[in-house]
């Protein structure tokens, strides 16, 4: 038997992922991008080159920046939101108090029930009249917010702002528990004796020890906050009049309603274009506080 | 004496996050699971508590008897249970050469499959049909399988490449010794050391599968792929939408993930953050 070099033997356990991920994941990533230069039709078989001109008709489209200018500033305000709150849930988390490991093992159930679900259960609790948000609202006496909290305007927004916020903070909580925990409790007794008071300890101690997790748990998040269809599309479609729009929803309703898919396409890339000017900061950052 | 107050307040703060944090997180499942027990009637009439007689079974009957609520079931279910199993396999083989394997460019092959998380999903999706639909796959159960694999796979590999980094190389070169080759290795000595791991890699993906609405909207055209996520979304946007049923049809969605995650919970955090904890 021919004996195989050990850089082969690797090569070939990771190569059928390689594969699935080319055809499924880079193949479809390169071609996306292809098709943005084409004035491709969902209904027609052929596509000609047509340069630039689905990017700079963008430059007219009030419906794209409003759904770039969403798409940014929700994705900052809820990984931000949920990076704190995670911090506090996971510092309630740490402390040795009864019934903590019970409220551990549940907490983290709204991270695993399907989107579509969550959807639906706060859509039914924002309903007018029947909803618990407006039953409870009566019971303290605010008899004239009820509303449908969806279709409102100004209550749309922060509505898909707490879905997010709903799914995800326990998955912080938890995630920067597991990381204190590992912080060796030797540097908070040296902090102790130093005369460090709590916000210190937790500044220079607990703060530097999980902050590989705090790097990673923000990463991931924005990428996926940023890519995220489900939520939006399905509790508001991107209304009403186009207030809570974001960029993979309006991608959406462009290639699969009105079936243009090199204008979608187009969104799209600029989609990955920030993502990765993103990604390209983040690792020069990183690598940068890596050497000091 | 300061001590002392000082404790009392830590625990009462403690307490006080405890209870938003129950009501916020845990009480939306509980008021639709509760809801899916109550007449329609009995939900229009916006009270919380109604009279014995309004609490009923009829939401699940209609559910089960009237629509094909099963047949979609079973189909989420066939879906996430092959999509588990295909990112079990190619993550493990992945995940394991490049946890243990000097490979040429191996780092930029993990960053490379880490940065495919940034991919935008909805433009993937567009040449992701075009090839699905010219492998004859369009509205089938494998056309949804390898829509999803991308999916959960990248990040299948990297958690679990995590995890596989944690466990000694002692103990491979030990098994080399006494004459296992490399995936008599994998299989019988490491996997069962790492088996947590993989637990809530198979977890993950099964959730993942389960929960997908964008994939799934794409390649369903009928009833042979529709799934859970797709019938109680078209259940709950109808035009007069009977809440007793809707809340009866999500019950049904959350309970078998809720099921699955009691199971694994304990392991979760641990697998899923074993790419950040190690170093």
């Amino acid at each position: 038997m021919m004996k195989i070099k050990e850089t082969t033997r690797g090569i070939l356990l990771i190569l059928p992922a390689i594969i699935v991920i080319s055809i499924f994941t880079v193949y479809p990533l390169i071609e996306g991008i292809r098709i943005s230069f084409t004035n491709k039709h969902f209904l027609k078989e052929e596509d000609q080159y047509i340069g630039f001109n689905n990017y700079t008709d963008l430059i007219d489209d009030e419906v794209f920046w409003l759904s770039l200018y969403h798409s940014i500033i929700l994705t900052t305000v809820v990984v931000l939101l949920q990076f704190v709150f995670g911090l506090i849930l996971a510092w309630a988390m740490k402390q040795k108090v009864p019934g903590m490991s019970v409220f551990k093992s549940i907490i983290m159930t709204s991270w695993v029930i399907p989107v579509a679900a969550t959807v639906i259960m706060f859509k039914f609790m924002a309903q007018p009249d029947i909803g618990f948000i407006n039953i409870f609202l009566k019971l303290l006496g605010f008899k004239d917010l009820n509303k449908y909290w969806f279709g409102d305007i100004n209550t749309a927004f922060p509505f898909i702002v707490i879905l997010h916020l709903w799914r995800n903070i326990p998955f912080y909580g938890i995630a920067f528990l597991a990381a204190m925990q590992a912080v060796p409790t030797s540097y908070y007794d040296a902090a102790c004796i130093d005369g460090a008071n709590a916000w210190q300890k937790f500044r220079h101690v607990t703060l530097p020890g999980i902050r590989n997790m705090i790097v990673v748990m923000v990463t991931i998040h924005v990428l996926w906050t940023f890519n995220n269809f489900d939520f939006v599309y399905l509790a508001t479609g991107g209304g009403p009049v186009n207030t809570t729009d974001v960029l993979p929803v309006y991608v959406y309703r462009k290639c699969w309603t009105s079936y243009s898919l090199g204008p979608g396409a187009s969104m799209g890339t600029i989609m990955y274009i920030i993502l990765m000017v993103y990604f390209i900061i983040y690792i020069k950052i990183y690598e940068r506080k890596e050497k000091t | 004496m300061k001590k002392g107050i000082r404790n009392i307040i830590r625990i009462g703060i403690t307490y006080f996050i405890v209870i938003v944090s129950l009501v916020f997180f845990i009480f939306p499942i509980l008021w639709i699971i509760y809801c899916s027990f109550r007449t329609q009637s009995s939900i229009f009439t916006g009270e919380i508590i109604s009279p014995v007689k309004e609490y009923t079974l009829e939401n699940y009957e209609t559910i089960l008897s009237v629509t094909d609520f099963i047949t979609y079931f079973i189909n989420s279910f066939q879906i996430a249970i092959i999509v588990t199993f295909l990112s079990l396999i190619f993550s493990i083989l992945a995940a394991y050469g490049l946890s243990r394997f000097t490979i040429r460019g191996k780092n930029v092959i993990i960053l490379g499959i880490f940065s495919t998380q940034m991919f935008p999903k909805v433009l993937l999706i567009i040449p992701l049909y075009l090839i699905i639909f010219s492998f004859k796959l369009l509205d089938t159960v494998m056309g949804v399988v390898f829509g999803q694999l991308i999916l959960v796979l990248p990040f299948s590999i990297w958690m679990l490449k995590g995890y596989f980094d944690n466990i000694p190389n002692d103990i491979d070169a030990s098994a080399k010794i006494d004459g296992c080759n490399i995936l008599q290795t994998l299989f019988y000595i490491i996997l069962p050391i790492a088996a947590p791991g993989i637990m809530v890699a198979a977890f993950f993906s099964f959730v993942v599968s389960w929960g997908d609405y964008l994939i799934v909207s794409i390649v369903n055209q009928s009833q042979r792929t529709a799934t859970l996520t797709l019938v109680i979304q078209r259940l709950s946007s109808a035009l007069l939408i009977r809440w007793g049923q809707v809340a009866a049809a999500t019950t049904l969605t959350i309970v078998p993930t809720i099921i699955l995650f009691s199971f694994v919970q304990k392991r979760l955090v641990e697998g899923l953050t074993a790419g950040a904890l190690k170093e």
